[in-house]
């Protein structure tokens, strides 16, 4: 089993009150959001030494949920710090920006780390859609042409031009290219049966990085290697990434209380607008393929503030507790999903960064010996 | 537009074509299947003198008794050129006609100006690309949306008689070594057009075709198959008359993209 750091980097000093969309900036703060960026970029940093085999960030704008509108900046702050763990960017919003320029900067980063990168080529929460003005009915069309033009922008062996319905390029030769061949591991989001197959379709590796519940898990997991078959390629399981919030402590008490208050800031202040906006988007676009895909995701989020931090742990949906708890609980969730790739979502809501550092060490001498071999 | 249907005696017999159009003349040379008249050519009538000879033994005419090669081929397209085009134009070659193309800007380059090779055949590598086992399988790999095929269809026997031709002509099952060997002598401007989802002429081909020509750019048509013409005809004429009109300046956006102008 792998295990990825992956950090969120939410802005954590907005008063406990409901916000909404998009969050009004006079209530940023740049030297707080200063302070923020070097604890949590070193924190990243520390990672690797923690046994960690990824540290990962992902792609956000216009909210206090995630201060990464472009997360491979925060990639390149961890090049040259890190010397073994995969930087993994999970990862640009493709559908909303230039597919050539996320070509040039994983390339980039791929170079700076030695071949380190892993590629997230993600379709966006819905929110993202106002923030930068796309069309959300456009989204999965947008998602899947990109996508493609990004592989041949690192793999083509000579100069050529794109005609596409989205995205038009006469004459594409990006310096650099990527260090790996031909090109770094994809991650792509796999929170559905639709995007599954997209996942599939890309040989890509399929990311749940937030599981709603682990049933819905399997059956993501199942559309995945059942499209991956007919695409001729069997997925192992590295190629399934399951990720959820967590919080390691000394005891279950302690871890308990401490990502319970997270979790209040996280679900009232950084949710809270985001929510807002994406019921506009589901209720009113094309966002969605279908209705079954639109229902889960608004269940999704209905489930999240309804469900107490005791039912989500028995769900199976997040990882905290002492370090043997937690061991327990991976066990039982790589039981029932096989993935081979566990994203620990650390920093969530206002976790205090110390509790993070101590469940890091614990992490590394108490949890990682035990499930290594998962 | 409607195609006129023309003949004409070249020396080694004689050979029908369809013209339409006017202005600069602008020859195209059809896929094995045959001439299909797709919106690509319908439109690139309205701005060209389009000349679309067929090949003999192909859409039932006859085989010249004299012409059995893709060199011979070439020098009857050349004649065509020089006879009815009115000397040096612009040519197209379509798959199969991208081979030709390819053949007659080699041995005819004077009559050669900018060069379009709509995923064309002749560069397999060994082992690359499908071969379709049936009229089924060929049309999966010919369209990806056979919704856009054009009503008129022609009749299953005689796509069967045009594919027969290939043999006749010496069409290679994969890579013509003979010609590959004289492409880097092509100085021609030169637009290579292939679509992402085509798996009978693998992007190999196009790659090596790229690599060894000395003016060539290479545009790939998403979303389409082997016919791109069909798959795709707006993306196909947003590149290929731009590259016809406007030659290397292809590569500029002339447009604009503010939505509201002031």
């Amino acid at each position: 089993m792998k295990f990825s750091f992956f950090h969120l980097m939410p802005y954590t000093h907005l008063d406990p009150e409901s916000h909404e969309w998009p969050f009004p900036n006079r209530y940023f703060d740049a030297a707080k959001a200063s302070a923020l960026y070097r604890t949590y970029v070193e924190s990243m940093i520390h990672a690797e030494s923690c046994g960690f085999d990824w540290v990962g960030c992902n792609e956000h704008h216009f909210s206090p949920y995630g201060m990464m509108a472009n997360p491979n900046l925060i990639g390149g702050a961890l090049a040259y710090p890190t010397k073994r763990v995969k930087i993994a960017i999970v990862g640009n919003l493709v559908p909303l920006n230039n597919p050539i320029r996320v070509a040039e900067e994983y390339a980039m980063l791929d170079c700076m780390t030695g071949g380190r990168l892993v590629a997230g080529l993600m379709r966006g929460i819905p929110h993202e859609y106002l923030a930068y003005n796309i069309p959300p009915g456009e989204s999965w069309e947008r998602q899947r042409e990109a996508v493609q033009l990004i592989l041949k922008a690192w793999t083509e062996p000579e100069p050529f031009g794109w005609e596409g319905k989205h995205f038009q390029y006469r004459q594409v030769s990006i310096w650099p290219k990527p260090m790996q061949k031909p090109h770094p591991p994809l991650v792509i989001s796999a929170s559905n049966a639709d995007s599954a197959k997209f996942a599939a379709e890309m040989r890509a590796t399929m990311g749940m990085v937030l599981l709603a519940d682990l049933p819905s898990g399997k059956e993501c997991i199942r559309a995945y290697r059942e499209a991956a078959r007919s695409h001729g390629w069997e997925p192992t399981a590295d190629n399934i990434l399951v990720g959820m919030h967590t919080c390691i402590a000394e005891t279950d008490a302690e871890a308990r209380r401490q990502l319970a208050n997270g979790l209040k800031y996280f679900d009232e202040v950084l949710m809270g607008g985001l929510q807002a906006s994406q019921r506009i988007v589901l209720q009113k676009t094309r966002y969605f393929e279908n209705e079954e895909s639109r229902d889960r995701w608004k269940s999704r989020l209905d489930k999240r503030k309804t469900l107490t931090l005791d039912e989500q742990i028995e769900r199976g949906t997040v990882l905290c507790g002492s370090p043997e708890t937690v061991v327990a609980q991976i066990r039982r969730i790589h039981a029932e999903l096989g993935h081979g790739v566990f994203n620990f979502t650390v920093k969530v809501g206002t976790l205090p960064d110390d509790v993070i550092r101590r469940g890091m060490e614990l992490f590394r001498d108490r949890v990682l010996p035990q499930v290594r071999d998962l | 537009m409607q195609p006129q249907a023309r003949k004409v005696p070249l020396s080694s017999g004689e050979l029908g074509y369809y013209v339409a159009g006017e202005g600069r003349p602008l020859v195209y040379l059809h896929p094995a299947g045959g001439v299909r008249w797709t919106r690509v050519l319908d439109e690139l009538a309205k701005s060209f003198k389009l000349f679309v000879p067929i090949m003999p033994g192909f859409d039932g005419t006859p085989a010249h008794a004299s012409v059995k090669s893709m060199k011979g081929l070439a020098g009857l397209a050349g004649e065509f050129i020089e006879k009815i085009a009115g000397g040096t134009c612009d040519v197209i070659g379509c798959s199969f006609g991208g081979y030709l193309a390819t053949w007659l800007a080699a041995e005819r380059p004077q009559l050669v100006d900018h060069l379009v090779l709509e995923c064309p055949a002749g560069f397999r590598p060994k082992g690359k690309g499908e071969r379709p086992a049936d009229p089924e399988a060929l049309k999966k790999l010919l369209f990806l949306h056979p919704e856009k095929l054009p009503p008129e269809t022609k009749p299953a026997e005689q796509e069967a008689g045009n594919r027969g031709m290939l043999a006749h002509y010496g069409y290679p099952a994969d890579t013509d070594e003979e010609l590959l060997a004289r492409i880097p002598a092509i100085d021609k401007l030169t637009l290579i057009l292939h679509g992402t989802a085509d798996r009978m002429i693998p992007k190999e081909s196009v790659q090596l075709l790229k690599s060894r020509l000395p003016h060539a750019y290479l545009v790939y048509i998403w979303d389409a198959a082997h016919s791109i013409e069909v798959d795709q005809p707006e993306r196909m004429l947003a590149v290929l008359t731009s590259f016809l009109e406007r030659s290397e300046g292809f590569m500029v956006n002339w447009g604009t993209l503010a939505v509201n102008p002031g």
